[in-house]
């Protein structure tokens, strides 16, 4: 008696919550994309400029008269950057909405939580994610990486480290996938050139003081420090070891070391900072298109969140990809030509418009995005470039640009 | 690790047992009175620390002033939420009042990231390079921050044992049929505890603030620790609690080198079972009841 | 469609199998747990691991049981010396001392990279056949349970453990031992929790430390309490209302149009706060009735 209530209390309120959901789901010949993105956890900094720029795109290809003869249309959902409420999430998405691919998971728990649902429906998975396994996990070849994996981040670490002369690095973690997987990728490149690295702490999130870490580091007397952090543990970090007067150098990941490390503490502490982070095509006729349309719908210039470009070019790269499968093609057919339209050789092109004109008379495109030039590896992940920035007086100045 | 790695490790202890003892003993007193953990003492702290980053932020004040007025914002919750929650849970298991401070907590913290936002905030303080004698390392501001919580320790020492508020609280700690049957007016009593108590927290969470970073998950972080400190030092006994909070910091540190940063907070709670088991009563404790 | 709803169905009633453990253990025995989490992290561990050592799931998840009932062995020791609000923070401390064991001893658990690929129950039915499998297999493994704990209430052994919730000293004086079967109690409590920890990770399919946090506890004191402790009947619709209220928010934003998603996420947990008090203070008996926590 009871459970009998107890399952009608529930597929009663199932279903309730169900309803909204039904009205949206249209049949017919569009292009069915999932926005996953985290508005709210850990990456709502992020979340809500990618859904924007994911809708950014789909407008805009609707109004160049859609991709491969049908229009695109977007369902958007919270990942909530937890891999328990993106798994519905996504179910949602891929039951009820019925998506052809699913955009913007950003968290790599996310990433992986979600992967086997969609290759389970034979659709289309894009995240900007940077744990290593998703590679490994993506058996279908239907996963696609817009973001340097959090090994690619250390392995740029190191070769900026050698090209500046530092003999002693030491390493600091913070203790997530993250974290590790950047001073991971660093020691390994590191040592592969035959270098050692002189000490390595790995340490705790929400500590109000890492003396004693920091302590253990500045014994082995290292000349730079290369960290995978986060803001604020970077800010007491750094706090610390000013004010314990050390002298070595710091080499940090961009979404840490950014204009926020230098209000936080001040121009004199971040004074040589080298902060790395993958470059945006900033120069590129792609990125200032996609700064415009971005500025104006959200009031803050692109470049204060790497990510929304990231997920504008996903929706680009589909859409070409699309067009060059042509009317009526599968997932499947679609998802094979990814790489046709982003990796070389081709002529590059820098919006859709561009690309479709372009297919149109039978062209070999290559789509360079606002996020990076999109060539994608044998796992489906770019390989992006990194801009090694340093914070003098205050700003962050681009001093070099590292390829790997 | 030689004698200087040791004595670094003991002072940085030393620092952050100074701003633990301040919550250990907001709970202790509570504790001793109330008779349950004041599981929001955390979240108090938070929101001392963004009243003040808010004063300092939106009214130009400087950091003492903008320390004060988070006191006084803070004491004034906590009155309050002893006003409108604990008083009617008094007569209930201890159980009531445990779930309700927990969801104190919830509600403060995610009300001031709602409104604050979860990005970091600092104080605005000048930073100062460390004094260095042969190694060991001593910053200006940690000195600071041990003599601000040293000198508010002080002034609770004081209204406890030297002013008939003081006496009057402990009366009612001890017994409190006894007490109302001498006539102590237990309401107007515990309103001024609950004041004192918010305000205690709140200078932890400036003086956390001004060590770490502000966030609306800093003062959570600090519950077991500030507990585990309670109970080593005994239930009930402020100096208790200071010195527990100060033995068990640096026990913390001290672990380090052995088992690394990670396991400091099991050790908070092994600390705990242990003398749960062992000794209840702690250091100076004199509730001698665990069961 | 279906696959959706069974998805939801799936989440709910592993919250209702973690309700129904609390049940046992605060509302037939008295025994204040603010450690669940551990214990479900133990069963989803433990399951993931073996699981991915090939062992057959049904095994994986009765090791989860067992093993987690044998982790609370201890605990459930300890709580015969501890008065409630001891245990509370004892139990508390406790979980978050499993979580980061679980994140440091990576040369087990894979630690903070966690374990993903976990395999699924029912793997190769195909969506939506596999989501009702399960839900079909949780919902009878529930209704066990219910009928289960129903049982004992009305058993002389559960009339005896209800007494021990009562008055332990006069129990005490009638000769009766309560300690070894308020230990017990926790055990059975535990190894529900360990269940639900395996439905969890093979549902799922990928595991992190930070999964499980002290959050998920008080979700499911939250969703007891609500529904009313010492009822079964109030156990399940707690969970019920929990997961309405966790889902339901993402819908928010279809009905309500300018609530801003980025504060979602404080509000619900401002949400979960507030309705702690708020049933605490003036609805003890939760919505069901039941004795008051």
């Amino acid at each position: 008696m009871q459970r009998r209530n107890f399952v009608k209390l529930a597929a009663g309120a199932a279903a309730v919550q169900g309803f909204p959901a039904i009205g949206f789901a249209q049949q017919g010949d569009a292009f069915r994309i999932g926005a996953l993105t985290p508005i709210t956890g850990a990456g709502s900094p992020y979340g809500p400029g990618m859904q924007q720029a994911i809708r950014l795109a789909v407008d805009e290809i609707n109004a160049a008269g859609g991709a491969g003869g049908r229009k695109l249309e977007l369902f958007t959902e919270d990942s909530q950057t937890k891999p328990d409420a993106a798994v519905l999430a996504a179910k949602k998405l891929i039951e009820v909405n019925k998506v052809q691919a699913v955009l913007g998971t950003w968290a790599s728990g996310v990433s992986l939580a979600v992967l086997p649902l969609t290759e389970a429906a034979g659709i289309i998975e894009m995240n900007v994610s940077g744990a290593p396994t998703i590679s490994t996990l993506d058996t279908k070849d239907l996963v696609w990486r817009f973001q340097a994996t959090n090994d690619r981040f250390g392995a740029a670490f190191a070769e900026i480290c050698a090209k500046r002369g530092f003999k002693r690095p030491a390493t600091m973690a913070f203790n997530n996938a993250s974290g590790l997987g950047n001073v991971e990728g660093f020691t390994r490149v590191w040592t592969q050139r035959g270098g050692k690295v002189a000490a390595h702490v790995t340490y705790e999130p929400n500590r109000p003081s890492y003396r004693s870490e920091l302590q253990k580091i500045l014994a082995a007397k290292p000349d730079v420090i290369v960290m995978g952090s986060y803001l604020p543990d970077t800010t007491i970090i750094l706090r610390e070891w000013f004010q314990s007067g050390a002298e070595n150098k710091w080499i940090i990941p961009g979404w840490a070391a950014n204009p926020d490390l230098v209000k936080a503490l001040g121009a004199e502490v971040c004074e040589g900072i080298i902060s790395v982070d993958t470059v945006s095509n900033e120069k590129s006729a792609s990125f200032a298109h996609f700064d415009a349309a971005y500025t104006k719908a959200t009031g803050k210039p692109a470049s204060t969140n790497v990510y929304a470009a990231m997920a504008y070019d996903m929706v680009v790269s589909l859409g070409l990809a699309m067009e060059l499968a042509g009317p009526g093609a599968s997932v499947a057919q679609v998802n094979a030509k990814l790489r046709d339209v982003a990796n070389p050789p081709g002529t590059a092109v820098f919006t859709f418009a561009e690309g479709k004109a372009l297919l149109a008379k039978k062209g070999k495109v290559n789509y360079e995005g606002a996020s990076g030039k999109l060539d994608f590896d044998k796992y489906g992940d770019v390989t992006p470039d990194f801009g090694v920035y340093v914070i003098e007086k205050g700003q962050l100045v681009r001093r070099d640009v590292v390829s790997i | 690790m030689t004698w200087i790695d040791l004595a670094n490790l003991l002072v940085n202890g030393l620092m952050e047992g100074l701003v633990v003892a301040l919550p250990a003993l907001a709970m202790t007193l509570v504790m001793g009175v109330n008779r349950f953990p004041q599981a929001a003492t955390g979240d108090f702290m938070t929101l001392g620390a963004y009243a003040a980053v808010g004063c300092q932020v939106l009214l130009a004040m400087p950091l003492w002033a903008a320390a004060l007025a988070g006191a006084v914002a803070t004491a004034a919750v906590s009155a309050l939420s002893y006003q409108l929650i604990f008083r009617k849970l008094a007569g209930r298991p201890m159980v009531a009042s445990m779930l309700a401070a927990i969801g104190l907590g919830f509600l403060l913290r995610s009300l001031i990231a709602f409104f604050a936002g979860h990005d970091q905030r600092t104080f605005d303080m000048p930073l100062v390079r460390a004094w260095n004698w042969g190694g060991l390392r001593v910053l200006p501001t940690d000195l600071v921050i041990a003599g601000i919580a040293l000198a508010c320790l002080l002034a609770v020492f004081v209204l406890l044992y030297r002013t008939s508020f003081g006496r009057q609280l402990r009366a009612v700690a001890d017994s409190a049929d006894l007490a109302r049957a001498s006539g102590i007016r237990a309401r107007g009593l515990m309103l001024a505890l609950w004041l004192l108590v918010g305000a205690i927290a709140a200078i932890g969470g400036v003086l956390l603030g001004m060590k770490a970073v502000v966030m609306p998950e800093m003062g959570w972080e600090f519950l077991i620790p500030a507990f585990a400190a309670m109970v080593l030092g005994g239930i009930g006994s402020p100096v208790g609690a200071v010195l527990g909070a100060l033995l068990l910091c640096v026990a913390q540190e001290l672990s380090v080198p052995l088992f690394g940063p990670s396991y400091k907070l099991v050790l908070s709670f092994a600390v705990l079972a242990l003398v749960l088991l062992l000794r209840p009563a702690g250091i100076m404790g004199r509730i001698q009841l665990v069961r | 469609m279906v696959a959706y709803l069974s998805a939801i169905g799936i989440v709910a009633l592993i919250y209702a199998l973690l309700a129904l453990g609390l049940n046992l253990q605060f509302g037939l025995t008295r025994l204040v747990n603010f450690g669940v989490v551990a214990f479900f992290a133990l069963g989803a561990y433990t399951s993931g691991l073996l699981s991915l050592q090939g062992v057959p799931l049904a095994a994986c998840f009765v090791a989860a049981a067992l093993l987690s009932a044998l982790l609370a062995l201890p605990i459930g020791l300890l709580s015969l010396r501890l008065r409630d609000d001891y245990l509370a923070i004892v139990t508390l401390g406790f979980s978050e001392a499993v979580r980061i064991t679980i994140q440091q001893e990576e040369w087990l658990t894979k630690g903070v990279q966690g374990l993903p690929g976990l395999p699924r129950l029912f793997a190769g039915w195909g969506s939506p056949a596999a989501d009702l499998a399960i839900f079909a297999l949780l919902a009878a493994v529930v209704a066990l349970v219910v009928a289960g704990t129903v049982r004992l209430a009305r058993s002389p052994f559960g009339r005896l453990l209800r007494a021990i919730g009562d008055d332990e000293a006069a129990l005490s004086a009638l000769g009766k031992d309560p300690a070894w079967f308020k230990v017990q109690i926790f055990m059975l409590g535990a190894a529900l929790f360990g269940l639900a920890g395996a439905f969890y990770a093979h549902f799922i399919t990928f595991i992190t430390p930070d999964q499980f946090i002290p959050l998920v506890t008080f979700y499911v004191w939250m969703g007891l309490v609500m529904g009313g402790t010492g009822s079964v009947r109030g156990a399940l619709l707690g969970s019920v209302l929990l997961m309405v209220f966790l889902e339901g928010s993402r819908f928010v934003k279809d009905w309500v149009p300018g609530v801003s998603e980025v504060g979602m996420a404080s509000l619900r947990l401002a949400a979960v706060g507030l309705a702690l008090i708020l049933v605490t203070l003036y609805r003890p008996h939760g919505i069901f009735g039941g004795r008051q926590p």
